[in-house]
C-alpha cells in the first residue's frame, strides 16, 4: 500500500494530500498515546495519594489537637514525589482551624522540614508549586521569607500577587496591610472576593486606618472601587466617611457609593437634596437609605418618590416605606388608598405584597 | 481550458478550503489549551477564597417554559437549591397548552402577586404574575403564547430585579455551583456583559432530583456523536474564539447577561430562529457602535447537562434550525463583517463562521457531489478519491481527538478506561455517515434561511433522565 502511494505518478493536490494525511494520522496517534498515558498517570497519582492521605490525615489531625502529639508523636518518612500532596493537606487542615491549633501544626511542619522544603520550592519556575510554596510559608507565619514573598506580591502574574498577599497577611497582618491597601486600586486584576477575604483576615482594626488614607487620596474612579470594601472597615470610619463623602462629593457614582454605607442618621439632611438628585440611581439609593434611617418625618418625601418616572426609584421608595418601623399593615394600607399616582400605587401594592400584606 | 484544467482546479479548490478549515480548527484548538490552562491555574485559587462574600453579585434566574408539564418541578425544584448567596427565580409560562401552570401553582403554592411589571424590551401580553408563598425568591410570570422562546425569554427579563439575568433552558440540568463558576468573569472584569459555559450532553448520566448524580455516556448512537461534537464544540470551539473576545454565541441553555446591556441592545429578539447567536452578535455591534469597553467570555466549566436528540427526525429538526439561525443572524448583523473598528470579531471570527459555518455545507456537499460525478465520469480514479477522503477522515480525528484530549487534562468528566476509548472509537467512526447526514441537514438549513422560513418552539423527545418521574 505504502509503496504503490510513493511510486504512483499523483497530481499535485493528491501528493499534497497524502502527506497531510500522514502527517494529521501521526498527531491523532501522538496525541491518542499522550492522553492514554496522561490517564494512566493519573489513576497511579490518585492511588499514591490515597494512600499518602490516609496515612497523613490522621498524624496531622493528631497534632493540630494536642500540642504534645506535635511535639513528640512518630512520624512516617515521605518522598519527594508525596510532598506536594502533603503540603497540600497540611494547608488544608491550616485553612480549616485556628489559634493553638494552627500552633500545633506549625510545630508539626517544622519536624517535618517543611519550611526548608517550602522555600526550595519557591525559587521553582512551576507556578502551582510557587504558589503551594507561598501558602505553605505564610501558614508557617515564616518572617524570613517576607522580602521573597513581598517581591512576589509586586508580580504582574494574579493568582501569584494575590497570593503573596494572603500570605503576607498570615505572617504579619500589621505590616501586610499597610502594603496592601494601598495597592487594591492599581490591582483590579485581583479577584474583588480575594481582596475581601484577605481585608476580613486582617480584621476591621488593622484595615481601618490604612483604608482610611487610601480612601482620601483616591480619585472619583479609585473611590467608588474602594467602597466596596469599606464594610469590613470599622463602623465608625464608615459613618465618618460616608459623611464626609456626601457633603463634598458632586460626582453620581461616589455618591451612590456613599449613600450605600449610611446606616444610621449620618447626613440625613443631605440625603434629601439628593433625594431630588437629576441622576435616578442617586435617587434610588438616596430613598433606600432614607428607609434605613427610619425617620418619621421623611414619610412624605418618600410618598414623593413614589412617582419617580424611574421605576427603581419608585420600588425602593415603596419599599423604603413598607420598612419603616412607626408604620402598621393599616397605615400603610391608607398611605397606599391615598396614593393618586396610579404607577405610585401599583408599586406600594407590590412592596406591600413583598411582606404578605396583600 | 480543458475539462481536465476544471477537475484540476476544483481538487485545488477543496484542497484549500479544507486547509483552511482545518488551520483555523487548529489556531483555534491551540489558543482554547493555553486559555483551559490558564483558567484552571487561576480556578484554584478562587476555589479558596471563602467562596462566597458579600461581594457576589445578585442573579435572576429566567427558565423559559412552553409546555414543560413533564419536567417542570423537578428542574426548579433543583434550582432553588443552587450553591448562590442571593437569587431569584423567575419562571414564565409562554401560554402553555398543557398544565405546566397549574403544576407550578399546585408545587411550589403559588399566590397571585401584584407586580408592578414593566416591559422594558418586547414581548406578548402578561397575563398575570404569581409569587410562591413557600419560596420568597420563586415567581411565576404568566403570559400569551409569543410563539418564541426569546420572547418568553424577554418577559423574564422584564420580571428580573437584580443586574445579572441568567437565562437557561427549564429542561436544563445545572451544576449546582453553576452560577458561582460564571460569575467569577463579572468579579474579575467589570466591562463583561455576557458569560456562556460548557453545555454537556445528560443522556446516559444518571439524574436525581434535577441534578446531576453519574455522569456515564449513552448508549444511543447519536447521542454518543453529539457527545463527541458537543466536547468539540465547547472546549475548542468556544474556548478558542473567547481568549480573543470573539465569541459569538453562548448557548440558550444557559447564558448569563448583565440585565442592562441586555436591555440596552433590545433583549432577545422573538423573530429569530437562532436567538442565542443573534442576541451576542448583536451585543457585538451595538458595543462596538457606541466605542464602548466590554467582554464576552466563556468559561470552560460544565456549568449545564442538556437532553440530546436520540432519533434522527429529531436531530434533523435540531440541526436545519441552528443553520438556519446561523445565518439569520450572520446576515441581522451584517454590519459587523470587515467593519473597521470591529477587531477579531469583524476580521476575523464572522469571516471564519461566514466561509467555514455558514457556506461550509455548500462545499462540503458540492465535494461529495463532485467526487461521486467525477468518479462516474472516469475522471477520478477511485484510490485517489479515498485518498481525499482518508484526509478528510484523519483532520476529523484529529480536531476530535483534540478536545477528548482537553477534556481530558482539564474536567474529566469520564472517569472509566473504557469510556474514554469510545470516545475515541465515536471519533473515527462519525466520519462515515454521521457527518455527511449533517451537511445535507445544514444545507436544508441554509436553503430554508434563504428562503425566509419561520421559527415556533420546538421540543424534542426527552430522554426519561429528566423527566419529573425520575
Amino acid at each position: 500500500m505504502l509503496e504503490w502511494l510513493f511510486q504512483s505518478d499523483f497530481n499535485a493536490p493528491v501528493t499534497a494530500a497524502i502527506w497531510s494525511t500522514i502527517g494529521v494520522t501521526i498527531a491523532t496517534i501522538v496525541l491518542f498515546a499522550y492522553t492514554l498515558g496522561l490517564r494512566v498517570v493519573m489513576v497511579i497519582r490518585s492511588h499514591r495519594r490515597v494512600k499518602m492521605v490516609a496515612r497523613w490525615r490522621n498524624i496531622i489531625a493528631a497534632a493540630a489537637l494536642s500540642a504534645e502529639d506535635a511535639e513528640s508523636m512518630p512520624m512516617p518518612s515521605f518522598s519527594r514525589a508525596q510532598t506536594t500532596d502533603l503540603l497540600e493537606e497540611w494547608n488544608r487542615t491550616c485553612s480549616t482551624v485556628e489559634g493553638n491549633s494552627l500552633v500545633n501544626l506549625v510545630t508539626l511542619a517544622n519536624r517535618m522540614g517543611l519550611p526548608a522544603i517550602a522555600k526550595k520550592m519557591l525559587t521553582r519556575r512551576r507556578l502551582q508549586t510557587k504558589l503551594l510554596a507561598i501558602q505553605t510559608l505564610g501558614h508557617l507565619h515564616d518572617n524570613d521569607s517576607w522580602a521573597a514573598i513581598e517581591e512576589l506580591l509586586r508580580s504582574d502574574n494574579t493568582p501569584l500577587s494575590i497570593t503573596a498577599a494572603v500570605a503576607l497577611v498570615d505572617i504579619d497582618a500589621n505590616r501586610a496591610v499597610q502594603q496592601v491597601v494601598p495597592m487594591i486600586t492599581k490591582r483590579r486584576d485581583w479577584p474583588r472576593t480575594r481582596v475581601s477575604r484577605f481585608l476580613r483576615m486582617a480584621g476591621s482594626e488593622l484595615v481601618s486606618e490604612p483604608m482610611y488614607r487610601a480612601i482620601r487620596s483616591a480619585d472619583p474612579d479609585e473611590l467608588v472601587y474602594l467602597l466596596q470594601f469599606v464594610q469590613l472597615v470599622e463602623s465608625a470610619v464608615i459613618d465618618a466617611l460616608a459623611e464626609d463623602l456626601i457633603r463634598s462629593s458632586k460626582d453620581p457614582a461616589v455618591l451612590t457609593a456613599a449613600l450605600k454605607l449610611i446606616g444610621g442618621h449620618v447626613g440625613v439632611p443631605r440625603i434629601e437634596a439628593l433625594a431630588q438628585h437629576e441622576t435616578w440611581f442617586v435617587r434610588m439609593q438616596a430613598a433606600k437609605a432614607l428607609g434605613r434611617v427610619g425617620q418619621e418625618e421623611h414619610l412624605e418625601l418618600l410618598e414623593r418618590m413614589l412617582e419617580d418616572r424611574e421605576w427603581w426609584v419608585r420600588y425602593r421608595a415603596a419599599q423604603s416605606i413598607v420598612s419603616l418601623p412607626f408604620l402598621g399593615p393599616n397605615a400603610l394600607r391608607q398611605i397606599r388608598d391615598r396614593q393618586t399616582d396610579r404607577y405610585g400605587r401599583d408599586m406600594l401594592e407590590q412592596a406591600l405584597a413583598e411582606v404578605g400584606l396583600e | 481550458m480543458t475539462a481536465q484544467d476544471i477537475f484540476l482546479a476544483t481538487q485545488w479548490v477543496f484542497l484549500a478550503y479544507f486547509i483552511g478549515i482545518n488551520l483555523g480548527y487548529l489556531s483555534q484548538n491551540v489558543i482554547a489549551a493555553l486559555g483551559i490552562r490558564r483558567y484552571l491555574q487561576t480556578a484554584d485559587q478562587f476555589e479558596a477564597a471563602g467562596v462566597f462574600s458579600a461581594l457576589d453579585i445578585p442573579i435572576s434566574v429566567v427558565i423559559p417554559a412552553f409546555n414543560e408539564s413533564a419536567s417542570i418541578i423537578t428542574s426548579v425544584k433543583a434550582m432553588l437549591q443552587l450553591e448562590y448567596p442571593d437569587f431569584e427565580l423567575v419562571v414564565v409560562n409562554d401560554g402553555s397548552t398543557d398544565d405546566t401552570l397549574e403544576k407550578l401553582i399546585d408545587a411550589f403554592g403559588m399566590r397571585l402577586f401584584p407586580e408592578a411589571y414593566r416591559a422594558r424590551v418586547p414581548c406578548a401580553p402578561v397575563r398575570a404574575v404569581y409569587r410562591s408563598a413557600r419560596h420568597g425568591n420563586l415567581r411565576v410570570v404568566d403570559k400569551e403564547n409569543g410563539g418564541s422562546k426569546a420572547d418568553a425569554s424577554n418577559a423574564g427579563v422584564n420580571a428580573c430585579r437584580y443586574p445579572l439575568v441568567c437565562v437557561v433552558d427549564a429542561d436544563s440540568v445545572l451544576q449546582p455551583d453553576s452560577l458561582r463558576r460564571v460569575v467569577r468573569s463579572f468579579l474579575e472584569d467589570q466591562t463583561t456583559v455576557a458569560v456562556g459555559g460548557t453545555v454537556r450532553i445528560a443522556n446516559g448520566c444518571t439524574v436525581r432530583r434535577g441534578f446531576m448524580e453519574k455522569v456515564a455516556l449513552p448508549r444511543n448512537f447519536l447521542a454518543l456523536v453529539q457527545v463527541v461534537e458537543y466536547l468539540r464544540a465547547f472546549l475548542f470551539g468556544r474556548m478558542g474564539w473567547s481568549p480573543i473576545n470573539a465569541l459569538l454565541i453562548i448557548s440558550g441553555a444557559f447564558g448569563v447577561f448583565h440585565k442592562e446591556t441586555l436591555v440596552e441592545v433590545g433583549g432577545f429578539n422573538p423573530e429569530a430562529v437562532g436567538e442565542d447567536m443573534e442576541l451576542i452578535l448583536r451585543m457585538h455591534r451595538i458595543m462596538k457602535e457606541k466605542k464602548r469597553p466590554y467582554r464576552i467570555t466563556f468559561v470552560p466549566d460544565p456549568v449545564c447537562w442538556t437532553d440530546a436528540p436520540e432519533n434522527l427526525h429529531d436531530l434533523k429538526g435540531q440541526r436545519v434550525r441552528w443553520q438556519h439561525g446561523l445565518g439569520q443572524s450572520l446576515f441581522l448583523n451584517r454590519s459587523l463583517i470587515f467593519n473597521r473598528g470591529g477587531g477579531t470579531v469583524s476580521w476575523v471570527a464572522i469571516p471564519f463562521y461566514l466561509i467555514f459555518e455558514l457556506l461550509g455545507p455548500i462545499i462540503e456537499v458540492a465535494g461529495y457531489v463532485f467526487i461521486i460525478t467525477c468518479a462516474f465520469l472516469g475522471w477520478l480514479s477511485f484510490p485517489e478519491s479515498a485518498i481525499f477522503l482518508g484526509m478528510s477522515v484523519a483532520l476529523g480525528v484529529l480536531l476530535s481527538s483534540s478536545a477528548i484530549m482537553l477534556e481530558e487534562v482539564s474536567f474529566h468528566m469520564y472517569p472509566r478506561t473504557r469510556e474514554l476509548l469510545m470516545l475515541y472509537l465515536i471519533a473515527i467512526v462519525e466520519n462515515f455517515g454521521f457527518r455527511q447526514l449533517t451537511a445535507f441537514w445544514r444545507l436544508q438549513g441554509l436553503i430554508r434561511w434563504w428562503r425566509g422560513g419561520k421559527h415556533k418552539w420546538e421540543t424534542i423527545t426527552r430522554s426519561a433522565s429528566l423527566s419529573d418521574d425520575s
